[in-house]
């Protein structure tokens, strides 16, 4: 998919955006007694991002149509990104369980073996290495406090 | 000259061994936490607060005001080399500040930032010792109505971080003001767009919200490909380890401007570092040369919100050592600390304790040149932070994001947040909708707000009262003047074209 | 054989009954860190009040393991209060709370805790407030500022918190009794809010005595009544609300210690141990008369009804504020 495309759903998304932000902003009052209320400025920015999303909308698609593809191919690289991502939120979920360390080892070795194809035991190393800087430097010297697991860390 | 014999007191009083040590201590101190993303200055002075009973009073606020500026020193140095801000009043330097890094010019970028901060910084205890009480009374004209178009002019810039699309930055400072809207609101105790969520009723933290759209979407980006995309250059030679003099000529607006709007809307209570550091950072932009060239890697754009959010200390000190009113949180628990050790912080305190006042301000002289002389040389070691394998630093910035966003408020869901705008991010990279617009909104958007408010509550809903104070009037036209500029401009093109095609 | 048998069973019995009722009796001691919560950030009301009590607690050798302050902002204490609740049982985790934590949940439909849903354990002081305007405007007495707002309907300005805190209640509760009436500006920090009122936009404000003493003390400000029962030692030239012939109700600003839910009776009894000794203190007392609060410690079942008719008191005010109530 190309940006052209691309930028005109996410303009569309935030068109969309603004239609749900100007219902969010008309269940808050929109004066108080003492002045413009909490859903004034609410109702004023979904405006906004509903006439500004909708002219963007038109950019791109003329943008598309003048193209002849539908603008420059952006996607290619993003499975791996996304990928990584999913790593990064799987590992916040498992801090709660097993703590920041090994959930912290766990991301590592699944960007540096999935993600770059290299040795496990090198992942292993880097994370644990990685870990141990972590946890000298904000747990011991600084005195703040890592998600902990059952065993204490 | 008075001051000068109060300052010739100060120094008597900041140059005895155990006062330099603990200077340096506090400075090495705030430089570390600053460096470090998440933990700041505020948090780590709290911390120490039990220690600084047992010390001399003089000596125990020399040491926590170091933390305070020598954390802006640090904050710089994430934001240039990984696209991660280490505290909120460095995020404007992530702009221009890692693109340089990407250039391969992180070592002046760094070199730059800890000169400018020394500029400011000195300049902001110029201003502390030479004009506190006539600036703190000029601070207190300072009304909602003044402070909301302070925050217009600010959002006028936005017209500067445009790039190539308008609409785009538009759309992005509009979502940053709408993220800057969760939570309870200040006047009605109504909460907005919580989705249900206690822990949105305080607002989304803005080190999450900035650190993953900056760090973590960096890191995505960069993981796209098995190369890891660009590599970044890492500097070589000492021509690129430092500023040459060219660059510190092209800077000199930069010291001026970061140094005088950091100071001045320091001295504002309730206004940031942050704000400062953005607005010196637009008003670089607007009176550049070449102003198209922001956000590409210009020097200037370093130099001046790293100024700004240096002279931004010393301005902060103002409010708080004049009368006795915190400007922040920083201000506030250095005020809690002059409490606890049995000061009373108002308007007698520098006529009533002067060797408490001038010492600190002469221990600043010395914390500055302090930092700089520590910083300059640590410029090529934190350069070196480059040579890591791509495989060994992705997983350090995300690791570090994570501890850093985490110590904020020792909150997972904070660091969820981080993530979400990490997602974010990386979207808006992919298909260039500007970030800084809506860090903008973000930073801007609640004052913004409280200050539209609180202004038409003072005039019963009247608009009126924004034009008719001269202050507000003033900067109020300055936006609007900014705000047709790229109009102007283009009117001109226009006519220089036509008046080509003539001929 | 049967006598060993019964002689057996008796010795285990009585070995069972010694050890169980040692149990029963056993002593709370902490014995790692204390996790001290408290809603505001660094710098903050709360957390410098944590932050002197620990200090004190510690100079006074009352408690032998460090209390470590966690800052948990948002939402007033909403928050902070969630965080509490979801530590049930803990023993080593306390919080310390204010009037706010019994005021926010009935305005605010996601605080979901209530401070009967924790464990009370103290109550240390209530924290008085004045009236205080800028020392060169003319407004002597109260009778003066009534009457100039009276003259002159909804021009003069207030400035102070949210709309539900202390400041405007108050405020809400003057207006009522006198019949006059003023604006009132939001501001989220202390520092704001008195910089709006000596820079001459605001004129008056309900304030803390130690917040506003230096002002007082350099001339800035001028206390014109004090929202207590009695005068107070640091302004005894300065007549009470009542004594100006205004009969209002006095809400007053509590300042004490909690836990989570289901924490053991012996952790209360511990803590409740240690303050009683703590409030006999040199230390403690100083503390008290620098900050010019009231000494107003209170535990146990008097606490709970304390709580309980705050509440009722507060959702009361409210309700006439023409605020929200949803609990």
């Amino acid at each position: 998919m190309g940006s052209d495309k691309s930028n005109l759903i996410a303009a569309a998304c935030l068109a969309a955006f603004g239609v749900y932000v100007v219902y969010g902003g008309s269940r808050l009052s929109y004066v108080s007694e003492v002045g413009p209320g909490p859903g004034f400025f609410p109702f004023w920015i979904g405006i906004g991002l509903l006439l500004f999303g909708a002219y963007q909308m038109v950019l791109s698609y003329s943008s598309a149509r003048h193209h002849a593809v539908a603008g420059v191919p952006i996607w290619s690289g993003s499975g791996r990104a996304l990928g990584a991502w999913l790593g990064l939120a799987v590992a916040i979920a498992l801090f709660r369980w097993i703590g920041f360390a090994l959930g912290f080892v766990l991301l590592t070795i699944f960007l540096v073996v999935a993600l770059d194809h290299r040795p496990v035991v090198l992942a292993l190393g880097i994370g644990a290495g990685l870990a141990l800087v972590f946890y000298i430097v904000f747990e011991f010297a600084l005195g703040v406090s890592l998600p902990a697991g059952p065993w204490g860390f | 000259m008075d001051a000068l014999s109060n300052l010739l007191l100060g120094f008597s009083v900041a140059l005895t061994p155990i006062n330099l040590f603990w200077c340096f201590v506090g400075v090495v101190l705030g430089t570390v936490v600053g460096v470090l993303p998440g933990l700041g200055p505020a948090a780590t002075i709290a911390m120490l607060l039990p220690i600084t009973l047992k010390m001399d009073h003089t000596t125990a606020i020399i040491a926590l005001a170091g933390i305070f500026y020598g954390a802006r020193y640090g904050g710089s140095t994430t934001s240039i080399l990984l696209n991660m801000p280490g505290e909120s009043s460095s995020v404007a330097t992530c702009l221009d500040g890692y693109q340089m890094a990407r250039n391969g010019r992180a070592g002046a970028a760094l070199g730059i930032s800890a000169i400018a901060s020394f500029i400011a910084g000195t300049v902001g205890v110029l201003g502390l010792m030479l004009i506190s009480p006539p600036l703190a009374r000029f601070a207190l004209r300072f009304a909602p109505p003044e402070y909301f178009a302070l925050m217009t002019l600010g959002l006028a810039m936005v017209v500067f971080l445009a790039g190539d699309s308008m609409v785009k930055a538009l759309l992005m400072l509009l979502v940053g003001l709408w993220i800057a809207t969760i939570g309870t609101d200040l006047f009605t105790a109504e909460s907005r767009f919580t989705f249900g969520q206690a822990k949105l009723l305080g607002g989304v933290d803005f080190i999450a919200a900035t650190v993953g759209i900056f760090a973590v979407a960096e890191v995505l980006i960069n993981l796209e490909s098995r190369s890891g995309g660009e590599v970044l250059k890492i500097p070589s030679g000492v021509k690129n380890l430092l500023p040459t003099l060219q660059d510190l000529k092209d800077c000199r607006f930069a010291f001026l401007n970061g140094s005088v709007i950091g100071f001045f809307v320091g001295a504002l209570p309730g206004a940031g570092a942050t704000v400062a550091s953005f607005l010196s950072y637009g008003l670089e932009k607007a009176v550049s040369r070449h102003p198209e060239k922001f956000g590409t890697g210009v020097i200037e754009g370093v130099a001046a919100p790293e100024g700004a959010n240096n002279a931004d200390a010393g301005g902060a000190l103002v409010p708080l050592l004049t009368l006795g009113i915190p400007g922040g949180n920083t201000t506030a628990i250095l005020l809690g600390g002059l409490i606890l050790w049995g000061y009373r912080p108002g308007p007698l305190l520098i006529q009533e304790h002067p060797e408490l006042f001038w010492g600190l301000v002469a221990s600043m002289y010395v914390g500055n040149v302090l930092l700089l002389v520590l910083n300059l040389p640590l410029v090529p070691l934190f350069a070196q932070i480059l040579r890591l394998p791509n495989y060994v630093l992705y997983p350090f910035i995300l690791g570090i994001s994570v501890v850093g966003v985490y110590s904020v408020n020792n909150s997972l869901f904070d660091v969820w947040m981080m993530a979400l705008f990490g997602l974010l991010g990386y979207l808006m990279r992919k298909l260039d909708f500007p970030a800084a617009a809506l860090i903008l909104g973000l930073v801007l958007g609640d004052v913004l707000e409280r200050a539209l408010r609180q202004s038409l509550m003072m005039s019963q809903g009247s608009l009126a009262i924004l034009v008719t104070r001269p202050i507000s009037a003033t900067l109020l036209f300055i936006a609007l003047v900014l705000l047709c500029l790229p109009a102007i401009r283009r009117v001109r093109a226009w006519r220089v074209e036509a008046v080509e095609h003539e001929s | 054989m049967k006598r060993t048998r019964y002689s057996l069973l008796l010795i285990m019995v009585v070995i069972g009954a010694l050890v169980s009722s040692r149990a029963w009796s056993q002593e709370f001691k902490p014995n790692k860190q204390i996790e001290t919560v408290v809603h505001t950030g660094p710098g903050g009301g709360s957390d410098i009040f944590a932050r002197a009590i620990a200090e004190m607690l510690q100079k006074e050798k009352l408690v032998t393991q460090r209390l470590q302050v966690v800052n948990k902002p948002g939402g007033g204490p909403a928050v902070a209060m969630s965080y509490l609740a979801e530590k049930k049982g803990e023993t080593h985790t306390v919080g310390f709370y204010t009037g706010v934590w019994v005021t926010n949940p009935l305005t605010t439909v996601e605080a979901t805790v209530t401070v009967k849903d924790l464990t009370p354990i103290v109550r240390l002081v209530l924290e008085p407030a004045v009236i205080a305007v800028k020392a060169d405007s003319p407004y002597k007495n109260m009778k003066d500022f009534i009457e100039a707002a009276k003259k002159n309907p909804k021009q003069l300005a207030q400035s102070g918190g949210t709309i539900t805190s202390r400041d405007n209640l108050m405020r809400l509760l003057l207006q009522k009794t006198t019949g006059a009436q003023w604006n009132f500006i939001s501001f989220p920090s202390g520092g704001e809010r008195l910089a709006y009122l000596l820079g001459g936009h605001g004129q008056m404000m309900v304030i803390e005595p130690q917040e506003a003493g230096e002002q007082i003390r350099a001339g800035n400000l001028r206390v014109i009544a004090s929202l207590t029962e009695k005068r107070l030692a640091s302004l005894p030239n300065v007549p009470t609300i009542k004594e100006q012939g205004i009969d209002v109700p006095l809400i007053p600003q509590a300042r004490g210690m909690l836990a989570p839910p289901a924490v053991p009776k012996e952790v209360v009894a511990y803590w409740e141990g240690v303050f009683d000794a703590f409030v006999k203190t040199p230390s403690w007392k100083q503390y008290v008369e620098q900050n010019q609060f009231e000494d107003a410690s209170l535990k146990g079942s008097a606490l709970s009804k304390f709580f309980d008719s705050l509440t009722d008191q507060m959702r009361e005010v409210l309700k006439e504020a023409g605020a929200k109530v949803v609990r």
